[in-house]
């Protein structure tokens, strides 16, 4: 099988992306720690006038449908949570990534971020079911992030899509990963771990991108959150925001039963909470 | 030419020329989609969860989210068009209620809209003609007033009737 893929030139692509903006990664380092405050999140917004006017802008945008314009960061974050901050975040030091087409996945303009902003929320909402402490919004993190990987990976994979799709149905290969793997000789994980390395993103999130699809692979103290976005991951390819040819096309890990209590019930409430949440944060973010 | 898209949990029926009802990468959702041959009416509800019983306020405001709140509604849409309240004569066809591979039964919620729809369409005396139903891609779907098609669309897998 030739090894379509060369590793030098996504080391590349992957060196060219622009960092983070310290701000940016303060406020992942400090989400990624279960005890900060809400006070640590303002102080970073606070500091950084392009995130302060653009946070504003979300939450006085018309989904939400507040009567008072609200103009103090504190109001903006309590009301609108740390996660749309987070969002708004990454959505501007990611630049184009999430917005380009994913040719190789056949996914249209905006399919990505699209898909990461769902599974976003929907493992938030499943971490609500976890069996023990669970910091909800590291899990949205986690999701907001877990794919970044295909941005750069997509454009080396261009048309052997049909090719993947092709082994998956004849049972050459078990799930879309693994068929990234075989034509590829690597996968989006990989490139997505390299990318979060780039960026010196905090482990937690770098074990989640590279782990997402094979979450017992990660190390134990991880496992929680790494299948939280396993299971977010898949509830959001399964309300039909996925990133285009390869949707549902990966396996389901049974071991996230030791982790959260999913009832038929609370995965129905977990759709449907989802995505009523996905529409008003989607409405906000589009209208910066 | 004119289209009516269909969002999740929503339901919708038209009867002039060239109309054509959408709904976009069904998922574990479902489409049941119903034609009238006499009318020529065709409508779609866009069908995320069996059962809305889990959540009465949700079940309230989007009642087409819910087979069985989803499928009585569409049928009162088709009797606005000139079909029968009851839903004799019309013709049914399903599509979607995919799942992700490996699944177990909690995750199999595409398998439970399906059987949620037949049931409830089996009150009315009804059964589905055709349906494009399982396997692990999500479908986008249309159906034609002219010509009485329902045409099924796939990232990766291009398109067919059902
Ligand atoms: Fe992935
Ligand atoms: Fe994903």
């Amino acid at each position: 099988m030739s090894k379509v893929v060369d590793r030098e030139a996504v080391r590349q692509a992957i060196e060219k992306l622009p960092l983070f903006s310290s701000a940016a990664l303060q406020l992942l380092q400090v989400i990624s720690d279960p005890d900060h405050e809400l006070e640590d999140v303002v102080k970073i917004v606070k500091f950084d006038s392009a995130l302060t006017m653009r946070v504003l802008k979300a939450v006085n945008s018309p989904v939400y449908g507040l009567v008072k314009e609200v103009t103090s960061i504190d109001r903006a974050l309590s009301y609108l949570g740390e996660r749309m901050v987070v969002s708004i975040a990454v959505q501007e030091n990611t630049g184009p990534l999430f917005s380009k087409p994913l040719d190789g996945y056949q996914s249209e303009p905006g399919g990505l971020w699209r898909h990461d902003l769902f599974t976003a929320i929907a493992s938030r909402e499943v971490a609500r079911y976890a069996k023990g402490n669970f910091d909800l919004d590291l899990a949205f993190t986690g999701g907001l992030l877990h794919d970044i990987g295909k941005s750069i990976f997509a454009t080396f994979w261009k048309d052997a899509s049909l090719e993947a799709l092709g082994q998956i149905e004849q049972g050459i290969v078990s799930d879309y990963l693994m068929a990234e793997q075989d034509l590829a000789g690597l996968d989006h994980t990989e490139v997505g771990y390299e990318m979060a390395r780039h960026w010196q993103l905090p482990e937690s999130l770098q074990a989640v991108i590279l782990h997402h699809h094979h979450p017992a692979e990660a190390i134990e103290c991880m496992q929680p959150l790494v299948y939280a976005v396993h299971v977010g991951d898949i509830v959001s390819m399964m309300a039909g925001c996925d990133t285009g040819s390869d949707g549902l096309k990966y396996q389901l890990d049974p071991g996230y039963q030791e982790f959260f209590n999913l009832s038929p019930n609370a995965l129905a409430e977990i759709v449907l909470n989802s995505e009523e949440e996905f529409s008003k944060a989607e409405a906000s973010l589009v209208s910066q | 030419m004119s289209q009516s898209i269909l969002g999740i949990g929503d339901y919708g029926a038209v009867k002039h020329p060239g109309g054509e009802v959408k709904t976009f990468a069904l998922g574990s959702c479902v489409a049941a989609i119903l034609l009238d041959p006499r009318t020529k009416a065709v409508g779609m509800v866009h069908v995320a969860l069996p059962d809305s019983s889990i959540n009465e306020a949700k079940a309230r405001q989007r009642p087409g989210y819910f087979a069985d709140l989803g499928l009585p509604l569409l049928i009162q849409e088709m009797a606005r068009l000139g079909s029968p309240g009851n839903g004799r004569g019309l013709v049914v066809k399903l599509v979607g209620g995919a799942s992700i591979m490996d699944h177990n039964d909690t995750f199999n919620i595409g398998k439970r809209n399906v059987l949620a729809l037949k049931k409830y369409l089996w009150a009315y005396g009804l059964g589905p003609l055709a349906e494009d139903v399982g396997g692990n891609h999500s479908r986008t779907v249309s159906v034609f007033v002219d010509t009485g098609k329902v045409i099924v669309n796939c990232p990766g897998r291009g398109q067919w009737e059902v």
